[in-house]
């Protein structure tokens, strides 16, 4: 095999070999795994292990089956969240593996636990870290710093190499870990860079059906790059019905349902495909064209331009080795608007320690306590000390947040000293531990600590709403204007303490407000659904999301409601509560266990108390609820002869069900799970038409919008969907929006005018914001406020 | 001509000599010792656990080096312990906890014959100030255990290394001699880390027993600190055993820098120090990506004068 240039620059000069840590920026297709893979050959081949860092499930499965053979007789081990739980074991253990993939929270466990895992640490002499540059990602990015940093300290004899096609401080990055870096640009194949301009949003599905066309036609494939699922599925529908053979790519498909679509891609049966970010990174699917069809994404808060290095990512794929002389990339970019002009020249973001930001310092924090590896306030500076962070100069003060997490009871001093230093050990919490132990922030853990002791009667669905305002709870389900009234409706039903608090006191208990609310009553709603049908596609259809969402959530939740029920565990200084009598009705203790069950099983409240019966399982659960057996009661008084008769269970086993729950009853009743007090939530309607002639919705989309000038009486606006003209005609402003269009006073107007200081809409804009806080939530109010979903980098909307 | 390699062949592989042979323990008692043993086949050629240690533990994940497994008779030095002579044979008779326990000669091959490579005879050290007749009885009883492990070794790969006890060179001469033309597979000598303040009186017993054993093996127990194992090299030990590389690690110290000292180490701190203590008293090398999280004399140095920022 001929070695790419980049491929031999790094071998010649022994970067592999050298034992340094190494930092390679190489674009894509450029022969960076290649390279990983001489490292790991060379390690395995000396009978020591290797471990390779992956952002992506689908990758690391991907990886080992590729590997399999390569690097036989070595067993390989894939350690994501597939595996693990839910019974499913591990292909290969971590003991036996000497190949290990996993992603950067497998690997923050496994050091956060590193005693369960000193077995095999010890014995790694490669870290490969690919995408490094995620070392800077707004979430993950804290995690994986802190997981490399722990495995650094277990194991200093290990060697890492971190890769990446985008970073915008490789030298510091490669100083940070004491290390070497190398950067080449040489690509296989290079890119043509080409802009296609519109002045009007409509015109750009044509545009695309035209670049797209041109490229199919003459034997290529082209990968299109949108800002949201809706937006991929309209166009590529839209490009279907053109006759052109195109499909989607979006999170909200399953796994099987994207790997098809990958497959087909590769296959051929497929010639276009329209994706969100799913597709920025990793799997291999080589196009000639790479069309950039939004410049623009969705970050949590607002619409921003895309990073260069997000751009790169996506247009790294163009060019096909062997089939195509150059790769295309076709950026889409208004007519007024140059900014998209500077990516080709590729001047990459710099990476950013997460740990500047204080909570995920906190997090880091109690994972370092938890785990034993540092036990005093020096021992905590001096860890930090090496951080990224701390080599940016970024780091937050750390004195200043080790106080604030005792007085939030997170960490606490011991009694204990340090026998040479007199210096107080610090030690987490039982709360602290269990955000460490959760993988939690500690927000999270504050927020539900709080909530429970607060609200001790909170419902099954305040309790969902409780899980779902937090900051781990994933995935962002967001609200559309469209299904604020059949959310509301779906919420008037519902029996909940907390929807019939006033807005700000929601919020305060909460933590989240605006869209974020939005977003977690929509989760609530979701997962409440799910515990009554136990039908991830039923409850997709009704709710608007997708089934693989669906579960996905509820995977979170009882990860988060096993939390709860840690926390619930923990007891308040002075807060001696005694034993409930059985009798009395259920604690929020049991709720959230029969919450928990009920979300692992699909099953309500009632057919739940079915499963207290020892050897009824959710399975059976089931079968006795079509069998009209719905609760504990109607077991206990159940007919013998009928419950035998069921296939499967025999006469003797239908006996002890029956006697287990006549016993039951005496102290457990189906009936204590019931709720029947709806919530007061008000319908999405607003209290008033307009206010002082101006309509508030759009009002309220104004506040949103940034502006510029263009010219005298021209402004360029833009934070929405789409960037938008606005001009002087006269005396009144006119837009190329088409609510404009349709004779309205757009937003893109209605921000312009209050720029220009109307004191019009200065009164009216205060009257909206007076009316905000004072009554029950008002869905509509909540999605007009600016502040929005928690910043997610998981960009909930657009995906 | 080829250079002349000394070295052990052992079942677990070959030591080559001199060696510092790093001690360890099993169990909870030292947990820095847990954290050191994954890494001692990076920076040693074998490892040493005494009998007390190895007794009723989980051996199963040590690390693949070869194992030197002594007697356990540095317990006869315990305040609770008592030197029996049962049927010509020297026991150890200890009370712990209100129960007796005796450690024989055969208590200490057992073991040794179930899991070590190379074994050493049970041995009564004779401290300094030791009363004229007490030393000599000791010293008889170690001669005398040496001969019925050797006479008694059932294991053919068990490599069996006989214990010196003595009080000056003469009495160590006239040990080793009782010794001579028997097939031990080497010599060990004891009793040394009291007198190790004297490094002339240390050296005149182990240039006694060289001079007594020919060629064969020499061992010396728990003398570990790099100038003094140097000096014992050259005058022909072949194998020294120490904990002293991870002792000084709990205490945050470091070898190459004695005078400086973290006061507050973390496990990590500790873990850090014992490998690059044990690298230098085995030769090897610390890789260079490890540089930023071990030790050096600069490092600790900057420690020392307080500078504000604690990194390294």
């Amino acid at each position: 095999m001929s070695l790419t240039p980049s491929q031999a620059a790094v071998m010649e000069r022994g970067l592999i070999d050298s034992g340094f840590n190494c930092v390679l920026q190489m674009p894509t297709g450029s022969g960076k795994t290649w390279l990983a893979e001489q490292a790991m050959a060379q390690v395995l081949g000396r009978g020591q292990r290797a471990l390779y860092l992956t952002p992506l499930r689908a990758l690391a499965s991907e990886l080992m089956e590729r590997w399999r053979e390569r690097f036989a007789p070595n067993p390989i081990g894939v350690f994501t969240g597939e595996f693990g739980r839910s019974g499913r074991a591990y292909p290969v253990s971590y003991h036996n593996a000497r190949l290990l993939v996993m992603t950067p929270e497998r690997l923050d466990s496994c050091t956060r636990n590193w005693r369960s895992h000193w077995g095999w640490i010890p014995e790694v002499d490669l870290l490969v870290v690919d995408e490094i540059h995620l070392l800077g990602d707004r979430h993950r990015g804290a995690r994986l710093e802190g997981a490399i940093s722990r495995f650094r300290r277990l194991n200093p004899f290990v060697q890492i190499l971190g890769l990446s096609a985008t970073l915008g401080n490789r030298v510091e990055l490669a100083g940070w870990l004491d290390g070497v870096e190398f950067a080449s640009d040489w690509r296989p194949i290079p890119i043509d860079w080409r802009f296609v301009r519109y002045r009007k949003a409509n015109e750009k599905p044509s545009l695309l059906l035209s670049e797209v066309g041109r490229c199919v036609g003459q034997g290529g494939k082209s990968l299109v790059f949108v800002q949201s699922r809706r937006r991929a599925e309209a166009l590529s529908l839209f490009l279907a019905k053109q006759g052109l053979r195109a499909y989607h790519h979006h999170a909200g498909l399953n796994h099987s349902s994207r790997r098809e679509v990958e497959e087909g891609f590769r296959q051929g049966s497929c010639d276009v495909l329209v994706a969100t970010s799913t597709l920025e990174m990793g799997l291999n699917l080589p196009v000639r064209q790479v069309v950039l069809y939004d410049v623009q994404s969705f970050d949590g808060n607002e619409f921003r331009p895309l990073p260069t290095n997000q751009v790169w990512q996506r247009v790294g794929r163009a060019g096909r080795p062997g089939l195509d002389p150059s790769g295309e990339a076709v950026l889409f970019s208004p007519t007024w608007d140059r900014a998209a002009d500077g990516y080709p020249r590729g001047v990459f973001e710099p990476v950013r320690s997460g740990l500047s930001q204080p909570r995920l310092l906190a997090e880091q924090v109690l994972a370092e306590l938890s785990s034993g590896l540092a036990r005093t306030r020096s021992q905590l500076r001096r860890t930090f000390g090496h951080s990224l962070a701390a080599h940016q100069n970024r780091m937050p003060d750390l004195e200043g947040l080790l106080r604030q997490m005792q007085e939030t009871e997170l960490i606490r001093e011991d009694t204990e000293r340090e026998p040479d230093s007199g210096e107080l050990r610090l030690c987490p919490t039982r709360l602290g531990r269990i955000a460490a132990r959760h993988l939690m922030e500690p927000a999270t853990v504050r927020l539900f600590r709080t909530a429970m002791l607060d609200e001790p009667e909170a419902s099954f669905f305040d309790i969902l709403l409780l899980a779902s305002s937090s900051p781990d709870c994933e995935p962002l389900l967001p609200v559309d204007f469209e299904e604020l009234d059949s959310l509301g409706d779906a919420l008037a039903r519902e029996s909940s303490r907390f929807l019939s608090k006033a807005r700000s006191e929601l919020e305060d208990r909460l933590g989240v407000g605006g869209k974020r609310l939005l977003a977690a009553l929509k989760m609530s709603q979701v997962a409440r659904a799910w515990t009554r049908t136990g039908d991830a596609d039923q409850v997709a259809e009704l709710t608007g999301c997708y089934p693989f969402e669906v579960l996905r959530l509820r995977e979170s939740l009882i990860r988060l409601l096993a939390a709860m029920a840690d926390i619930h565990r923990v007891e308040k200084p002075g807060d001696h509560r005694p034993p409930r009598p059985p009798e009395e009705e259920v604690s929020l203790a049991d709720k959230i266990h029969a919450l928990s069950q009920m979300l692992q099983a699909g099953l309500d409240e009632e057919v739940i108390t079915l499963t207290l019966v020892p050897g009824v399982g959710p399975t059976w659960a089931r079968r006795l609820k079509q069998a009209d057996i719905t609760d504990l009661e109607a077991l206990a008084q159940a007919e013998p002869e009928a419950l035998a008769a069921l296939p499967g269970l025999s006469a003797r086993r239908a006996y002890q069900w029956m006697d287990a729950a006549v016993e039951l009853v005496r102290t457990r009743s189906a009936f204590w799970y019931r709720e029947s007090r709806p919530s007061n939530l008000t319908s999405s309607e607003t209290s008033s038409g307009t206010i002082n002639g101006v309509d508030p919705y759009r009002l309220r989309r104004a506040l949103d919008l940034q502006l510029r000038p263009l010219d005298e009486g021209m402004y360029h606006v833009w934070g929405g969907l789409e960037p938008h003209r606005v001009w002087l005609q006269g005396s009144t402003w006119d837009c190329d929006c088409r609510d404009a269009k349709e004779g309205q006073t757009c937003k893109h107007i209605l921000a312009v005018r209050l720029a220009r200081g109307d004191r019009t809409l200065k009164l009216a804009v205060g009257t909206v914001e007076q009316g905000r806080s004072e009554g029950p939530i008002n869905l509509r109010d909540l999605w007009f406020d600016a502040p929005s979903p928690g910043g997610s980098s998981h960009d909930p909307w657009n995906r | 001509m080829e250079p002349i390699v000394r070295a052990l062949n052992t079942r677990g592989g070959k030591i080559r000599f001199p060696a510092y042979i790093p001690v360890t323990t099993f169990g909870e008692e030292y947990p820095l010792d847990d954290l050191v043993r994954p890494y001692l086949p990076r920076l040693a050629q074998a490892m040493m656990v005494s009998y007390h240690y190895a007794r009723n533990r989980n051996l199963s994940d040590r690390p693949n080096l070869p194992l030197l497994v002594d007697s356990g008779g540095f317990s006869a030095l315990f305040k609770d312990a008592r030197i029996r002579k049962r049927n010509g044979l020297g026991c150890i008779e200890r009370t712990l906890d209100g129960s007796h326990q005796l450690l024989s000669p055969l208590d200490a091959l057992d073991l040794q014959e179930r899991i070590a490579d190379v074994a050493f005879t049970l041995d009564f050290p004779i401290p300094p100030g030791t009363k004229p007749a007490e030393a000599k009885v000791r010293q008889a009883l170690t001669i005398a255990n040496a001969h019925w492990a050797l006479a008694n070794r059932r294991r053919s790969d068990l490599l069996l290394y006989a214990c010196v006890q003595a009080w000056d060179a003469a009495s160590a001469r006239a040990c080793a001699r009782a010794y001579a033309g028997c097939p031990f597979d080497g010599i060990a000598i004891g009793g040394l880390v009291p007198r190790a303040r004297d490094l002339v009186g240390v050296l005149s017993i182990v240039d006694a027993v060289r001079a007594e054993i020919g060629d064969k093996a020499l061992h010396v127990f728990g003398l570990g600190k790099p100038d003094v194992v140097a000096e014992l090299f050259r005058h022909g030990v072949d194998s020294v055993d120490s904990s002293s590389y991870v002792r000084l690690a709990v205490d945050g110290r470091l070898w190459s820098n004695p005078g400086a000292r973290i006061t507050d180490p973390s496990a990590t701190d500790r873990l850090h120090l014992a490998l690059c203590n044990l690298a230098m008293a085995t030769g090897q090398t610390l890789p260079l990506g490890a540089s930023r999280w071990l030790f050096s004399t600069s490092i600790l140095q900057r420690l020392e004068e307080g500078q504000t920022d604690d990194s390294r």
